[in-house]
């Protein structure tokens, strides 16, 4: 679990650096993987039944449909990218908020919370919500605030089923239905955005103001 | 009970799924007006028989006084809004706007989106409630985004990303709250609303105060209430019309209706006042923050829309005032505005549609054009700024009075201040488009028959509204602040 737990925030830490579109989501891919094996190890743990389903639909969705309907996306997008080289700067604070985020998690977050299910994993959701979070800021490109999404959904499931064990099957299984409308919806978005804005650069988007 | 309940889930989708299968405008048309008749009449059905039965509660459904009132509101509004839509899509599609493929595309939508609504009024889980607030978002997305264009797809994005990240605070909120109730011993009835409320008094208050932060802010986005409302006038702004209404009327409300909910569990367990400054804090700045857009102003949606802003901060100033008539208030005011806002965006839907912009400079003389139309959109005007005799005016008159009533006498002056000010610039604009010399070239229109009834009825509430509450909903109103005081 710990080993998880590590592997996960180091590919958050590296979504950070990433500027190209595909690997972005190769690497939102492998944290989805991860989720969905986190879960397998509580249920073994804990013999719930409960999670094995849930690991089954993460990896149906998050694995596979959502990461599939991204790929579909990108040859549409060509030539598009993050643009981080130019802002080296704004990469760097990223990666430093992340980096932030991780350590505040870890600081404030006590160990011994009454009640919780795993606590070894509680800091490392909370802190991968808000790295979501903080992606969407950061980022112009609109696969990367999706991408960013994704990361804060994955964060909120950890977090969870860190705290309760997850929710009730069926509000998990809502919750599931949403998050793969809602990325449906916005790769419908993007690909619209393409057509009339010939740019997936989120920041053109800032003609209605007052 | 039951069967309503179902039957009033299941029609939309029939309704939604035959219309994705029919192109001719007639047969929408036909298969449109029928399905939403019947919903209403069974949405109202419904409400008839809560006034009977006080309350019908199963394991994941749950309907009482409460959910009558805001049911009241989406069963009046899917209607007048599917009535407004049938003349003025066609004419879009006259028009060329929108393709004549797009019309089953939209009804659709359209009754997935009031599925949606409809399933958060009526379910009795916490839980199941977020999943069917992201679920309006996600229906609604492609109709504010439906024209396409680059105006619409940016209001879009906004609408989706702002609101998508706010509500996973909300659920974000809802998990921790779920954690109070696991470690409290009442994990068996996860986040069922009913077993909250009877547990309330074991909940850890601490661990309850970060939830209520979290789902405050959640909610409070997708209800528009200012910081978090700066997706609200694109969306509204962009959509088309009929929509506009129904998110200013029927899906700011139910967003409102989720967060009451969660105050009433909350105000169990912490007191009342510590939700209760929140409320006033979020309700003061939301009446703030509308002023200069209101004051300034070149679309006409986008003022439209920056009064509901205004008008979701008085409904939570209601809210955070907490007295019972204040409560009261606030629950007519829901009902009055969702009525006042909607028939307002149709109104100058309507206007729009045949100047052909939004831009109020450019409208002009609306009353040599379409003069019942005219005379309606100023009356509107007038109620929504809240002067009598109409019904906007009655709820926010007690809901400043409870304001003053109980030591917030800075805040309800203030609102009043901000309110004068919101009058002045409100009356200038539509004073504007009403009068004054139409364009060269614009002669005398008429407004089809079902757009007119849709503006007419809404009109006749508001005026009668101001005059006259009948009994019932006075009783049903009555019970339903009793639900929110915790009784």
């Amino acid at each position: 679990m710990e080993l998880l737990t590590i592997l996960l925030l180091l590919a958050a830490i590296l979504q950070t650096r990433v500027s190209n579109l595909r690997l972005a989501i190769n690497i939102v891919l492998v944290q989805s993987v991860i989720v969905a094996m986190a879960c397998v190890i509580i249920g073994i743990q804990t013999h719930e039944v409960h999670m094995f389903i849930a690991a089954l639909l993460t990896s149906a969705i998050k694995v596979g449909i959502i990461p599939f309907a991204l790929y579909r996306l990108l040859p549409y997008l060509h030539e598009e990218r993050e643009i981080v080289g130019r802002e080296i700067v704004k990469a760097n604070f990223s990666t430093f908020m992340t980096l932030l985020s991780i350590i505040l998690s870890y600081g404030l977050i006590s160990p011994n919370l009454p009640g919780v299910a795993v606590a070894s994993t509680l800091p490392a959701a909370v802190s991968l919500t808000l790295i979501g979070l903080f992606f969407i800021m950061m980022r112009r490109q609109a696969v990367m605030q999706i991408i960013g999404l994704i990361t804060m959904e994955n964060g909120l499931y950890l977090f969870g089923l860190s705290i309760t064990q997850g929710l009730p099957l069926i509000i998990e299984m809502g919750i599931f239905l949403d998050v793969l409308v809602a990325v449906v919806v916005l790769v419908i978005l993007t690909y619209r955005l393409k057509l009339s804005l010939e740019s997936t650069d989120t920041s053109l988007l800032k003609k209605l103001k007052g | 009970m039951y069967e309503l309940i179902l039957l009033a889930l299941i029609l939309p989708i029939v309704t939604g799924a035959l219309s994705l299968l029919q192109t001719r405008p007639a047969a929408l048309r036909t298969v449109n007006l029928l399905g939403s008749t019947a919903v209403t009449g069974v949405l109202f059905t419904m409400i008839y028989r809560i006034t009977q039965e006080n309350v019908y509660s199963t394991e994941f459904f749950y309907v009482d006084h409460l959910s009558a009132v805001m049911l009241f509101v989406v069963a009046l509004l899917t209607f007048t809004a599917t009535l407004f839509s049938l003349p003025y899509m066609e004419k879009e599609v006259k028009d060329g706007s929108i393709s004549e493929l797009m019309l089953s595309r939209y009804y659709a939508l359209f009754n997935l989106f009031s599925f949606a609504m409809i399933s958060v009024l009526i379910v009795g889980n916490l839980g199941l409630m977020w999943v069917a607030v992201e679920g309006t978002t996600l229906a609604s997305a492609l109709l504010v985004a439906f024209y396409f264009n680059r105006d619409a797809l940016e209001a879009a994005w906004k609408y989706v990303m702002i609101c998508t990240v706010g509500i996973c605070l909300a659920l974000f909120g809802t998990m921790i709250l779920y954690y109070a109730q696991a470690t409290a011993g009442g994990a068996g009835y996860a986040l069922n609303w009913l077993a909250l409320r009877g547990i309330a008094a074991q909940l850890d208050p601490a661990v309850v105060k970060i939830a209520f932060i979290f789902i405050l802010i959640g909610y409070g986005t997708k209800a528009g209430l200012a910081p978090m409302h700066t997706w609200l006038p694109d969306a509204h702004s962009q959509a088309p019309s009929p929509i506009s209404g129904l998110l200013s009327g029927a899906l700011l409300s139910c967003a409102l209706y989720v967060l009451v909910r969660n105050v009433i569990i909350v105000q169990a367990v912490i007191g009342a006042e510590y939700p209760q400054y929140l409320l006033l804090g979020v309700g003061g700045l939301s009446v703030l923050i509308a002023i200069p857009f209101v004051l300034a102003q070149h679309d006409v949606k986008r003022l439209l829309a920056y009064s509901s802003v205004e008008h979701m901060g008085i409904i939570t100033l209601g809210l955070g005032v907490g007295t019972p008539l204040a409560i009261y208030a606030a629950l007519l005011h829901i009902v009055n505005h969702a009525v006042a806002k909607s028939a307002l965006f149709y109104m100058a839907g309507t206007i729009t549609q045949e100047y052909k912009t939004k831009n109020i400079r450019q409208i002009r003389g609306v009353i040599s054009v379409m003069p019942l139309v005219a005379t309606m959109f100023i009356v509107s005007i007038l109620a929504i700024t809240g002067s009598p005799p109409f019904n906007i005016f009655i709820s926010e008159f007690m809901i400043i009075m409870s304001l003053f009533a109980n030591q917030q006498g800075v805040l309800g002056g203030m609102t009043l201040l901000l309110l004068a000010a919101i009058f002045a610039g409100m009356m200038r604009y539509s004073l504007k488009m009403g009068f004054g010399i139409a364009p060269a070239g614009m002669g005398r229109v008429e407004v089809a028959a079902p757009a007119m009834t849709a503006m007419g009825v809404s009109a006749a509430i508001l005026i009668a509204g101001g005059i006259y509450l009948p009994p019932l909903a006075n009783s049903v109103l009555l019970q339903a602040a009793k639900i929110v005081l915790g009784g």
